[in-house]
């Protein structure tokens, strides 16, 4: 579970979150949805750690991510999962070392046990036939399925989170991302968020939905309860996206 | 603090693969423009100290003041300045592309800390790597001075090597050594700076590294002087 009590997050004296409460439930998928800057990806960085709010407590599985050392950080992250808005693929690896990195990093495990893994998450993703490609020659499309491979190094991830995973993709692929999602939901029975502006694929991958205006919370719910809104911001968002 | 925790990443986490890459990177590929600095470097200084020796009939001692000239200062220095053209700006364009992308974002998501995986085996090899490229890059211009003074100053080798044997002090070995070694750590330590920091895109990269080429290539002149004066002044050596 993770739980966003009373989050405040100030860049100098822009607020960016406002006294944000957030729960997303163990084994579902949250669905942030907002105009860009509206502080979305904040929201991620916070459950990261990589930001710490001004006021309020980021909680993940009851942790205090606030309170952690900045080892204690680093091991808590080992058991997440981070699909970043362009890939953030580590240009200078292939995408087999891409996908091996965690497990060179925080395994012991033998050279052929390691590309065993990493084939099995590539065939996962679909991009077996692309383990020694560089980053650089993959699509838009590609990119983001060799780092959902990635994120799913970790043996367990407990929590997966997504930053735009579809944004610029075409329909197709951006439908074929949402599915893989799903996919590694069912999988790993993880704990996910998804920050999006993308409604569609929000219902596509996502159990509850929450939409962020002016640094603040506006509605949090199911499908059903967001659609049912009287908030004129979402009726517009829905108007506009379909 | 970035430094202090590569120096206790290098004790207590030593990456012995990265390092040895990192060594290869920075040292070993820049061999050819250390060697043609200092190849230059050593026939001018010899062409130069002879013009001006020549005159007070002190052209015996060319072998003696090139070989202290370029151990204690120019050797260094120049291996330093040279390579910070290529690595300082190297690092940085590495390590800014690698931010402005979310490539660091990426390493800590994974739980592992920049510092240990890029930062720290790249301070290592550049204050191993820059005493070494330094101590190549002196005997060739030392051998490079012997060639103006045999062919320019007439004067004989053995004289030559007499005089570049005398220069072999203890006082300006450890000069020699000191130099570079820290010149090396200045070298990685600001390009790693001004890398992590980079914001902006293409043309943050850019801003950023011509900041850390110029930065690095100051603090090497200010830290040349106060290594100098550490060892003229406060050990007492008379250099």
């Amino acid at each position: 579970m993770i739980r966003l009590e009373k989050v405040t997050v100030a860049y100098g004296d822009q607020i960016v979150l406002d006294r944000i409460d957030l729960e997303v439930p163990m084994g579902k998928t949250m669905v942030i949805l907002g105009e860009s800057g509206s502080g979305k990806t904040t929201i991620l960085k916070c459950v990261l750690g990589t930001l710490h709010p001004v006021s309020g407590r980021v909680l993940a599985n009851d942790l205090d991510v606030g309170k952690l050392t900045e080892e204690e950080l680093l091991r808590f992250r080992q058991r997440m999962g981070m699909v970043f808005q362009e890939g953030a693929l580590f240009d200078s690896l292939t995408v087999g070392e891409n996908v091996a990195f965690w497990l060179w990093e925080h395994t012991t495990l033998s050279d052929d046990k390691v590309e065993e893994r990493v084939r099995t998450l590539l065939q996962f993703v679909g991009l077996e036939s692309s383990i020694d490609q560089m980053p650089s020659d993959l699509s838009g499309g590609m990119r983001r399925r060799v780092a959902i491979a990635r994120a799913m190094a970790a043996e367990d991830p407990a929590f997966m989170l997504y930053d735009e995973p579809t944004t610029g993709l075409d329909p197709f692929t951006s439908k074929s991302i949402c599915d893989l999602m799903r996919r590694v939901q069912r999988e790993f029975r993880s704990t996910n968020i998804v920050v999006t502006h993308d409604l569609t694929d929000a219902y596509r991958v996502g159990d509850l939905f929450t939409f962020i205006k002016d640094a603040k919370v506006i509605a949090t719910g199911t499908r059903q309860e967001i659609e049912h809104s009287s908030d004129p911001f979402i009726q517009t968002f829905i108007s506009l996206d379909s | 603090m970035m430094i202090v925790k590569s120096f206790r990443y290098l004790i207590f986490h030593f990456r012995m693969r990265e390092s040895l890459l990192e060594m290869d990177r920075l040292g070993v590929g820049s061999i050819p423009i250390v060697f043609l600095a200092n190849l230059f470097a050593g026939l001018d200084m010899a062409l130069q100290f002879s013009v001006v020796m020549a005159p007070y009939g002190a052209s015996n001692l060319l072998g003696r003041v090139v070989a202290t000239s370029i151990i204690r200062d120019m050797g260094p220095v120049l291996a330093s300045l040279v390579m910070s053209a290529r690595v300082t700006a190297g690092i940085t364009s590495e390590l800014g592309m690698m931010a402005t992308t979310q490539q660091i974002e990426a390493l800590l998501v994974m739980g592992v800390d920049p510092v240990d995986r890029l930062i720290a085996p790249k301070i290592l090899a550049g204050m191993v790597m820059l005493p070494a490229l330094s101590v190549i890059g002196d005997l060739l211009g030392v051998l490079a001075g012997l060639m103006v003074a045999k062919l320019g100053a007439h004067v004989p080798a053995p004289l030559y090597w007499s005089g570049v044997r005398s220069a072999l002090t203890l006082p300006n070995l450890v000069n020699g050594m000191l130099k570079p070694f820290v010149f090396g750590f200045i070298l990685v330590a600001v390009g790693c700076f001004y890398g992590l920091r980079t914001t902006g895109g293409a043309q943050g990269v850019g801003r950023a590294t011509t900041k850390a080429v110029v930065s690095a290539a100051i603090w090497i002149l200010i830290a040349n002087f106060m290594i100098s004066k550490f060892l003229i002044d406060v050990w007492g050596w008379k250099l």
